[in-house]
């Protein structure tokens, strides 16, 4: 069992095929559940984890460590040692934020709106997708935190009852985002741990040591996989992905509402909401492509996540996309539509004032670099779609960068007009968050099951194999097993 | 008065018995310190380690003289008459500065002063104040001050002991009143105090050896000269602005360092009132911008070469258009003509304009005004003041009084002379009364290198400066808040100098020092002053006259006579032959002219944080002194701002940061003074860059034939507007939005459309989503600023700055746009570049009814009071920054750092107890002066009465010499701001939001003349003859 990983080279398969006479299985190389359960617990059981992961770990711990240095620094100093001014008082942090927050999203769409959806091939990725949202919206939650001029009264953001009768101002969309992010954290944790019960309960039954079966013990509450456990967990599960699917549109709207509240030209439009929206999934399912493609090599699960979730992943940020294009052009119109000049006036100087090099990143990343999944080479290479993906986080984020930079760097008094440059802290902050990210994931991947074992069985052809129950849901061809064909 | 020397110096606290009885033991203990400590040289060290030494030195110094101290101390358990703890009082009080003395009312706080504004009672002041007697009071508390006399040996400074120094001096002084003065030399600043010339002449009487020289880098000496010329002897020309109704400004700053700025300022803008149907004219021809070429109707920059030929011209004009007169004999017409004919100044004063001027002026004979600036030379004075005879102004818009002291030689001769004994070994004993010369002395006389020749020199000053490091003694000089004294205002008011603490430092007043020269027994000033003005007052009760001018400040009736004088030609005549026409001006000889920095002045005011980050009122540059450039010599020569450029002229040559701006003459580059200090303190070192080094003693104040070359370095410029260069799209956009937001029109279009103001922008209907706010109960704040009397001073945002506790945050912080100016004045530039006009517009939180900034804090922490005033309750922010992002108007001042934690505790004394001082990590903003209003609120509660209008001014409001901002109630209908308010020019800054501002703009009327209108062309452009409905 330890030694399968060395030795079992799992090689990638073309299941992409959409033939509807002869459709493809989503698991291939004839995966069954015992290998399933085998691969995935792999993960965690071998004595060692892969050399590479000790490289990444390493890297990111350097990261985190950067991270904590800068925050406590700028706890120290200040916000002075980041680039803020007047007028643009709102910097990294802020586009930092929205950028983790935007992350996360895709894990909870994968979970659970594809769930209620039903499609199956969630399953193998919706796992490590909800992790990344769980450390994203940590990343993201840190930024607001630290970006006030007042770390130590930060609790004054929350409705505590005091004698003073103090409360926080509701009408402020700030405010909002607390409950909005708050909320988001809760129920993403919740749907992640109590989908994973099942697993853990997996993990524990195979541990070998006391202090695995302990701490696996614990967090497995007990399961024992009866019918009647398994039907409250569904329902239970049902319940958190309704709970969940909302939130999946609500929160990038709150977070939209920062700035489409406020009467800032560039920042006051009604198309934020859905705008936003839509970017969180397209950055959420490139940063899922930027870690699954690593990961499955890492960590050889290139049968369970298969070339077809990658593919389907693709389709989404062509779709995603394209909806952002579709944003920022419909902005340009409206802007001169309104016949508001000052709006007008910051969509010009968006592209082409002192920011353009910024827009113009921002549209080539998001909204070019994506077409190229148009074409099934594209979608199925994997160096195309990592580079793709990697393309699509930094338009992503460089798209807000410039709703906040250019906005606030030219307002209504040209006198007050001004130009954000960020310092070396601002970056290393920045940089630094992409540490504690890595650093929680890797120690996911190595310590917790990455892929929902039970629910990826549930979608195996052999799940629906029932004699005299019709036909099953694929055909495994002995290419797709792994075997030469007789 | 407050003890607090004591504690500062070291002598109030003990820390062991055996301290307190210098106990040889432990006086040995310490013995290591202090020797280590004063054996570290100034140079060579850091200037931080310095101050720790000087620090050090100076607590140890105070063991010398221990002793209980002798002030008596009484508890407040029985407070005496009149003294109510925490209740602020006012004293009058004068500050005498190059010559003229400001009238000013010091606020004590509890025994300190914290705020200085304008005396109302004094003729020039008039309750306004400038940017200098603003924030002269941070000087006081400046930390840099020296804390005891300094013996410099072998060019190494010691700190000594008052007693070791009194003794030096009385045998100097003694040795020196029995030669009756020989070889001993004195070097003055320029004084308006009866006393200090009485102490003068006294000691003159008593040691006639003794020479006297008199120096001040900046100096009216020319407009001396100038009169002197023409009339029979130096006279002081005064304006009557008020009464003019085209005035003329020849390369002069009307508004800014001229001894009588305040009172120019109030009579040109009471002259300017355009419902008057007078409305006067201004005419600003010169080589730099100042603030009357800002406000003018018509600019002209014009190189200040070039000056001289453009007063020929005019005149030759208003001859051919028929002035006659006895003053322009035929021989002065045709040295003028002559003068005229070269026509180099053509280019930037067209002869139409030069026509349309003397049109103006021949149209307003009796009631025009032709002034000229302190740099132009001896005979452009004499032609102004021969034009303004010859147009039948003198007695009515222009008269003269005596000059104070005709008989002195100029400045420049004076500092040329001292230098020469000195060089020459005459001068035994040199006496520095204040100044600093061997900093702003000529740079081709080597002043330093001449005073080392002197045996004994001893300097008086504030600080440890550039002068005093080359002296053998440094007498700290006590500021003008500690210290009796007198002065005369620029019209000759006599003015009396009242101490509102007892020195700091023990310093002394130059009447002190000159008493102590003089006197076995060194007066005391008070009694020194009141002996001076003992003739000069009126009334038989001295005791009571004398209380009636401590408690004014001033004592009517004092002010010069008009001068008795006859015009004469022929010195005008010859100098007029003798003259050679300007030379023209290329890119590879171009002009330098010198001018007094705004706010620095000659450099005296290196030290003070407020002024070295007040922006300059046209480039918006803080912390430095860049070469100024016009916009086409910049592209010529291919120089962006930031460039370090390397001036040549004769022996002399200066690096210096280029900044292009608009407006700017042609081949003329402005080069403000007062910078680059080396030994200023720790603000002024080393900020800036010492364009003394490039004024030598033939180029005081302008010079032709200069060469530049670029160093291939850049300097960082911190600005508090345009913080970098603009690109197309902005610069467009700028030029757009500014006729909204500044809005002007010409006379004409406002005699048609009085409401102009409110069609400049058309709005759509305003809906909010909000309920409109509730009315407000009692009081209802609201303020205007008028854009039509708004001369760009920044005299309020000095004041403001005093009064609020508003930090000083260093360039770097500038540059990164972090500026904490509760109120700041934007510059915008409209039309050509190379003769742009300017519209100045002040902006301070302008307190919105349905305030932006209230309505996205997730704490509340900025909220609307009960008075309806948008307040910050610092208390509450936890500084998300958010409220400042949504603010239009961008008011709001966020505290990056703790810019309040170095401050050392003297430096904490400045602070006005009724305003929080602001900690790291809040955002701040103007609050309409709300402790002011609070006040003002327990007075009236306290006498059952509402509160009166004008009650409450704010700070600004104070400070401004024209009346531009008024402060009051929206709720009393016959309060002035109302009456503003309902203006027909008043207008509400981006109105189009429905933010609903409390502070209203008046626009601004230019009063162009016809001829030239189409080069100025205002505002029309059909929107105001549209009567459509707008809402």
């Amino acid at each position: 069992m330890v030694t399968r990983m060395s030795t079992t080279v799992i090689r990638e398969i073309d299941n992409t095929s959409n033939d509807p006479r002869q459709r493809p299985v989503l698991i291939t190389q004839g995966a069954d559940f015992g290998p399933i359960t085998d691969s995935v617990s792999a993960v965690a059981e071998a004595a060692r984890p892969p050399k590479i992961w000790y490289v990444a770990m390493g890297i990111s711990l350097c990261l985190t460590g950067i991270l904590g240095a800068s925050v406590g620094y700028l706890i120290w100093m200040g916000t002075g040692i980041w680039g803020l001014q007047v007028p643009v008082a709102w910097g990294y942090a802020i586009v930092n934020f929205v950028f983790w927050v935007g992350i996360g999203h895709a894990g909870t769409l994968i979970s659970a709106i594809l769930f209620l959806f039903r499609q199956k091939w969630r399953t193998s990725i919706n796992r490590f997708a909800e992790a990344m949202t769980i450390f994203a919206v940590i990343c993201a939650g840190m930024f607001p935190g630290i970006h006030v001029g007042r770390v130590w009264f930060e609790y004054w953001m929350f409705p505590i009852p005091n004698y003073l009768n103090l409360w926080p101002q509701f009408r402020s969309p700030l405010l909002w985002d607390v409950f909005a992010v708050s909320t988001y954290m809760t129920v993403s944790l919740l749907f992640w741990y109590v989908g994973m019960v099942p697993d853990l309960a997996t993990f524990r039954d195979r541990s070998k040591t006391r202090l695995r079966q302990v701490m696996y013990g614990i967090f497995a509450l007990g399961w024992r996989g009866s019918s009647r456990q398994w039907h409250r967990y569904e329902v239970a599960y049902l319940i958190l992905a309704a709970l969940a699917t909302p939130l999946v549109l609500s929160v990038h709207s709150i977070v939209s509402f920062d700035f489409a509240v406020s009467i800032l030209p560039g920042w006051h439009t009604t198309i934020f909401p859905p705008y936003f929206v839509a970017g969180a999934i397209f950055s959420g399912f490139a940063m899922v492509m930027t870690l699954a493609i690593p990961a499955r090599a890492m960590f050889n699960l290139k049968h369970i996540i298969t070339l077809r979730h990658l593919e389907n992943m693709n389709k989404i940020m062509l779709v995603t996309g394209m909806m952002v294009g579709y944003a920022y052009s419909i902005e340009f119109f409206i802007a001169w539509y309104s016949g508001n000049p000052a709006e007008a006036f910051a969509f010009i100087n968006r592209a082409f004032g002192p920011y353009a090099w910024a827009y113009w990143t921002m549209v080539s990343c998001n909204v070019l670099s994506p077409q190229v999944f148009w074409f099934k080479w594209c979608r199925t290479s994997i160096p195309v779609m990592f580079v793709i993906s990697i393309l699509i986080n930094i338009g992503m984020w460089f798209e807000r960068f410039v709703i906040v930079a250019s906005s606030l760097s030219r307002d209504f008094l040209p006198s007050s007009w001004g130009y954000y440059i960020p310092t070396r802290w601002d970056v290393l902050t920045f940089a630094g968050s992409f540490g504690l990210f890595m650093t929680l994931f890797l120690l996911f991947c190595r310590y917790l099951p990455m892929v929902a074992m039970a629910e990826v069985k549930s979608v195996l052809p052999q799940a629906g194999r029932h004699p005299g129950h019709g036909q099953y849901w694929g055909e495994i061809t002995p290419e797709e097993n792994g075997e030469d064909r007789p | 008065m407050s003890p607090i020397n004591s504690t500062e110096s070291g002598q109030g606290y003990w820390r062991s018995l055996q301290e307190l009885a210098r106990d040889p033991a432990f006086l040995a203990e310490l013995g290591p310190e202090f020797a280590e400590a004063a054996d570290s040289p100034p140079e060579g060290t850091s200037r931080r380690r310095f101050l720790q030494v000087m620090a050090a030195s100076v607590g140890l110094a105070g063991l010398t003289g221990c002793r209980w101290p002798k002030e008596n101390i009484y508890p407040y358990a029985n407070r005496p008459d009149g003294r109510m703890p925490g209740v602020p009082v006012k004293y009058a009080t004068c500050l005498d500065l190059g010559g003229s003395a400001r009238g000013l009312l010091a606020t004590s706080y509890d025994g300190r002063p914290i705020k200085v504004d304008g005396n109302d009672l004094h003729p020039i002041n008039r309750g306004a104040n400038d940017v200098l007697a603003e924030a002269s009071v941070l000087d006081l508390y400046d930390p840099d001050r020296t804390r005891g006399p300094i013996r410099v040996e072998k060019g190494e400074p010691y700190y000594d002991s008052w007693d070791h120094f009194n003794t030096t001096a009385h045998g100097i002084f003694a040795a020196m009143r029995s030669k009756s003065g020989a070889g001993v030399a004195i070097l003055s600043e320029a004084s308006s105090s009866p006393t200090f010339a009485r102490l003068k002449a006294k000691l003159l009487a008593a040691c006639p050896q003794i020479k006297w020289f008199e120096y001040e880098p900046v100096s009216n000496d020319n407009e001396r000269v100038g009169t002197a010329m023409v009339h029979s002897r130096a006279t002081r020309p005064h304006y009557s602005l008020s009464e003019a109704k085209i005035v003329v400004g020849l390369d002069g700053d009307l508004f800014e360092t001229h001894p009588a700025a305040l009172l120019h300022a109030r009579d040109l803008i009471t002259a300017r009132n355009p419902d008057s149907g007078t409305m006067n004219r201004l005419y600003a021809i010169e080589s730099g911008f100042t603030l009357a070429g800002a406000l003018a109707d018509h600019r002209f920059p014009v190189p200040a070469s070039q000056v001289l030929e453009v007063v020929c011209r005019l005149i030759v004009e208003a001859v051919n258009l028929g002035l006659q007169s006895q003053y322009l004999s035929p021989e002065v017409i045709s040295g003028v003509r002559k003068m005229a004919e070269a026509k180099v100044s053509v280019e930037t004063v067209p002869d139409k304009a030069i026509a349309a001027i003397a049109k103006d002026l021949m149209g307003s004979k009796g009631a025009s005004a032709v002034t000229v600036g302190f740099r132009q030379p001896p005979l452009v004075h004499a032609l102004v003041h021969t034009l303004n005879a010859a147009l039948d102004n003198v007695g009515r818009t222009v008269r003269y009084t005596p000059d104070p002291d005709p008989a002195r030689p100029t400045h420049l001769e004076s500092i040329r002379a001292l230098n020469a004994a000195l060089t020459e070994g005459q001068v035994e004993t040199l006496v520095i009364l204040g100044g600093n010369p061997v900093y702003n002395a000529p740079a081709d006389l080597d002043f330093g290198e001449a005073l080392k020749k002197a045996k004994t020199s001893l300097h008086l000053n504030t600080h440890f400066d550039e002068t005093s490091r080359l002296c053998s003694w440094h007498v700290p000089r006590a500021h003008y808040l500690e210290t009796w004294g007198d002065g005369r205002a620029y019209d000759g008011t006599l003015c009396v100098q009242q101490p509102l603490i007892h020195p700091l430092y023990e310093g002394k007043s130059a009447l002190e020092f000159l008493s102590l020269m003089t006197d076995d027994i060194p007066q005391s000033g008070y009694d020194m002053v009141r002996e001076t003005v003992k003739p000069l007052l009126p009334g038989a009760d001295f005791e009571v006259a004398w209380r009636n001018l401590l408690s004014n400040g001033i004592q009517e009736g004092t002010q010069e006579a008009n001068a008795p004088f006859t015009h004469r030609n022929d010195l005008l005549v010859q100098a007029l032959n003798a003259s050679v026409p300007a030379p023209k001006l290329d890119s590879g000889s171009l002009e330098v002219v010198f001018r007094p920095h705004s706010s620095i002045l000659d450099g005296r005011f290196a030290n003070n944080g407020w002024l070295q980050e007040l922006p300059d009122f046209i480039t918006k540059v803080s912390w430095d002194n860049p070469a100024l450039f016009a916009v086409s010599t910049a592209a010529e020569l291919d120089i962006r701002d930031g460039d370090m450029l390397r001036l040549k002229v004769g022996d002399q040559s200066l690096e210096v940061p280029a900044y292009v701006l608009p407006g700017q003459p042609k081949n003329s580059i402005g080069l403000s003074l007062g910078f680059g200090r080396s030994a200023a303190g720790r603000v002024g070192n080393g900020v800036g860059f010492d364009t003394y080094r490039l004024r030598a003693s033939s180029r005081m104040d302008f010079t032709t034939g200069v060469q530049i070359e670029k160093t291939g370095k850049t300097c960082i410029l911190a600005g508090t507007q345009d913080h970098f260069a603009m690109d197309e799209v902005g610069a467009k956009e700028r030029e757009g939005r500014t006729r909204a937001l500044v809005r002007e029109a010409n006379l004409e279009e406002y005699k048609q459309h009085p409401d102009f103001a409110k069609h400049r922008v058309h709005l759509h209907p305003l809906a909010s989503l909000w309920q409109p706010p509730a009315e407000y109960g009692d009081n209802k704040w609201g303020m205007t600023m008028d854009l039509h009397k708004c001369i760009g001073c920044n005299a309020c945002v000095v004041a403001c700055q005093s009064e609020n506790n508003i930090p000083v945050v260093g360039k770097e912080q500038v540059h990164r746009q972090r500026e904490m100016h509760w109120i700041r004045i934007d510059r915008y530039f409209k039309g050509s570049p190379e003769n742009p006009q300017v519209a100045h517009q002040p902006v301070a939180c302008v307190h919105c009814e349905n305030a932006p900034c209230e309505q996205v804090c997730p704490v509340g922490a900025t909220v609307h009071d009960h008075d309806g005033l948008n307040v910050m309750v610092y208390n509450r922010c936890i500084g998300t920054r958010y409220c400042s992002n949504n603010c239009p108007y961008k008011v709001r001042r966020f505290n990056f750092f703790h810019y309040h934690t170095r401050h050392e505790t003297v430096e904490k004394m400045v602070f006005n107890p009724e305003v929080t001082v602001r900690s790291r990590g809040v955002m701040e903003k103007c609050t309409f002066c709300i402790q002011r209003v609070a006040k003002a609120k327990i007075e009236a509660k306290n006498e059952r009465r509402p509160i009166r209008d004008g009650e409450v001014q704010t700070a600004c409001q104070v400070a401004c010499p024209t009346g531009a901002i008024v402060f009051g109630d929206l709720n009393d209908k016959d309060s002035r701001v109302v009456q503003q308010q309902n203006d027909p020019r008043a207008y509400l800054l981006l109105e189009e939001l429905n933010v609903r501002p409390r502070t209203a703009h008046l626009a601004r009327v230019r009063n162009p003349h016809p001829d030239l209108a189409e080069a100025h062309s205002g505002e029309s452009d059909g929107h105001a003859h549209e009567h459509d409905s707008h809402s």
